[in-house]
């Protein structure tokens, strides 16, 4: 049974684009069949950091209007062979998006036998973002240990509540994971960032992992690679952490705690 | 804090009252007038002048024809004053507006509470005291004496922001927690069993001797009756993340401590 997971945060610039990548190649490199779709019509990114932008032909918008199929506008990821990228439009706006149009090409993904339909959704709670989640069985909240970003993602999950298919329709609520973005365990001891346990008495929802806040990141925006395929990483491992747990295995959480660089660091050295 | 009465002739508020929703399965008033006096079981006073919806939705498919002045003039006859129909038919509300009732979509978000009213009111009771109906419109303090209060409304999931939940007509029971730009409104008493950030309302159609429980208190803002109190310097220190209560002495909101004893 395919399960379509929303990526979302309310608030933009926390790692929602990041995340979906390196989640659904990470899904992708064990073998699952998988397609990411960008929702952000209008601010597409989604390609960029799959590295994918040169060869989008047809997007998302395209298919639900009827103007291209699945098949023509779904690209094949450049490292994984079960891995499909679906483009967002970048001239049109969001409101391009009908509701029926999305459960089309949904319905049509899950008949091609995909396992996994990730949804990257564009920030804010408007269009865009409602039909990102509206059809979603489960939600990764992404959330940066800052009370904005809380706050917004706190909303974000209150919106699922009540505005996804499976709310409205009164089936099994959306199944919902906090993932922790941006985590500095050193700002969190000096008191300036809130730790994964505040934002999780806020949230309240099942914490999934923690990505610590780490350049590789960046490297890996510029390069057009998702980061979990930098191996070695501290982002990279944390990230197949995720995919790991999402499959149902027990991982224990790292990245937590900040030591000061001691001996043992400066021998073998963690970057 | 709270305004000085003003000096106006009119002044506008928002209000909210309790009515009893007459949900119809019989167009026919003699049926209808027997199934009241069956109801009533006789007691004159038993319903007590309240508002009443006449819900038509259960027979408005079958295209009856319904003699509203017949049906307003015979639940007044039991005291019950028909103010809104819900649930009418487009063709009916020509007739409907003639009588002077208003229309009621029903859009309200307070469904369960709607439904606890509803199914009082429609449920044919035994006569005599078996149980009384929904509750009487609750005129500003003084408890109605022949009224047993309505289940408290009981919220099991977290309230988030940009979320709002209205018990109306009762008390609000929470147990998990309220979050910042949330907002929490109760006719009744407020009770959170976790943490309660943002906006708590309690007594919100007038009862001053509403309160807000809690066991661990830090809202942005708290109201009893109206009158309001902002914590924008910062929920006091030595009470909050704590039980306590919060109520209204003359027309102030006081905070105590639950764990204090006297």
């Amino acid at each position: 049974m395919a399960r379509i997971i929303v990526v979302t945060s309310g608030k933009g610039g926390v790692g929602k684009t990041t995340s979906s990548a390196s989640f659904s190649t990470g899904l992708a490199l064990r073998g699952h069949k998988t397609a990411v779709l960008d929702f952000d019509v209008g601010l597409r990114n989604l390609d960029l950091i799959m590295g994918c932008e040169r060869r989008v032909v047809y997007d998302l918008v395209n298919v639900v209007n009827g103007e291209a199929t699945l098949n023509q506008a779904l690209i094949k990821d450049k490292h994984c062979d079960n891995l499909f990228i679906l483009p967002a439009s970048q001239t049109r706006d969001k409101d391009a998006l009908s509701e029926d149009g999305i459960e089309r090409v949904l319905n049509e993904l899950v008949k091609m036998d995909f396992e996994f339909i990730i949804c990257d959704s564009p920030a804010g709670i408007e269009h865009g973002a409602l039909m990102a989640l509206t059809f979603a069985d489960e939600a990764l909240i992404v959330t940066n240990p800052e009370v904005s970003s809380v706050r917004d993602s706190d909303r974000i999950l209150g919106i699922i509540q009540a505005k996804s298919r499976r709310a409205q329709t009164g089936g099994e609520p959306v199944k919902e994971h906090l993932l922790i973005t941006r985590y500095s365990p050193k700002r969190v001891e000096n008191d300036e960032m809130l730790s994964y346990q505040d934002v999780q008495e806020i949230l309240r929802i099942p914490l999934i992992g923690i990505i610590p806040e780490s350049e590789s990141v960046l490297h890996a925006s510029n390069q057009g690679n998702p980061a979990i395929h930098f191996k070695g990483t501290d982002v990279a491992e944390a990230y197949e952490d995720v995919v790991a747990r999402f499959l149902g295995e027990e991982r224990p959480l790292r990245f937590t705690n900040y030591e000061k660089p001691g001996l043992l660091q400066r021998l073998f050295g963690t970057k | 804090m709270s305004k000085s009465p003003s000096s106006l002739p009119i002044e506008i508020k928002i209000s909210t009252v309790v009515a009893i929703s007459a949900i119809l399965h019989s167009s026919d008033p003699i049926a209808i007038d027997a199934a009241l006096k069956q109801m009533t079981g006789g007691v004159s006073d038993f319903f007590e002048d309240e508002f009443a919806v006449i819900d038509v939705g259960a027979i408005a498919a079958g295209a009856t024809y319904i003699d509203w002045r017949a049906l307003v003039d015979l639940l007044k006859k039991y005291r019950l004053n028909a103010v809104a129909v819900r649930g009418a038919t487009a063709d009916m509300i020509d007739a409907i507006k003639a009588r002077g009732l208003a229309l009621d979509d029903g859009a309200g978000g307070d469904r369960a509470r709607e439904d606890v009213a509803a199914a009082s009111a429609a449920v044919t009771i035994a006569p005599a005291q078996a149980s009384a109906p929904a509750p009487a419109p609750q005129p500003v303090q003084a408890p109605a004496p022949h009224t047993v209060a309505l289940p408290a409304m009981i919220v099991d999931t977290p309230v988030r922001a940009g979320q709002r939940v209205y018990a109306r007509g009762c008390d609000l029971i929470i147990t998990a927690a309220v979050n910042n730009g949330a907002e929490i409104i109760a006719d009744g008493s407020i009770h959170v069993y976790a943490p309660m950030h943002g906006r708590a309302l309690a007594g919100a159609s007038g009862n001053a001797d509403s309160r807000i429980f809690g066991l661990s208190l830090q809202p942005e803002l708290v109201s009893i009756a109206g009158v309001y109190r902002t914590f924008d310097d910062g929920f006091p220190a030595e009470l909050a993340r704590q039980p306590a209560q919060i109520r209204l002495v003359g027309d102030r909101i006081d905070i105590s401590s639950l764990t204090s004893h006297r």
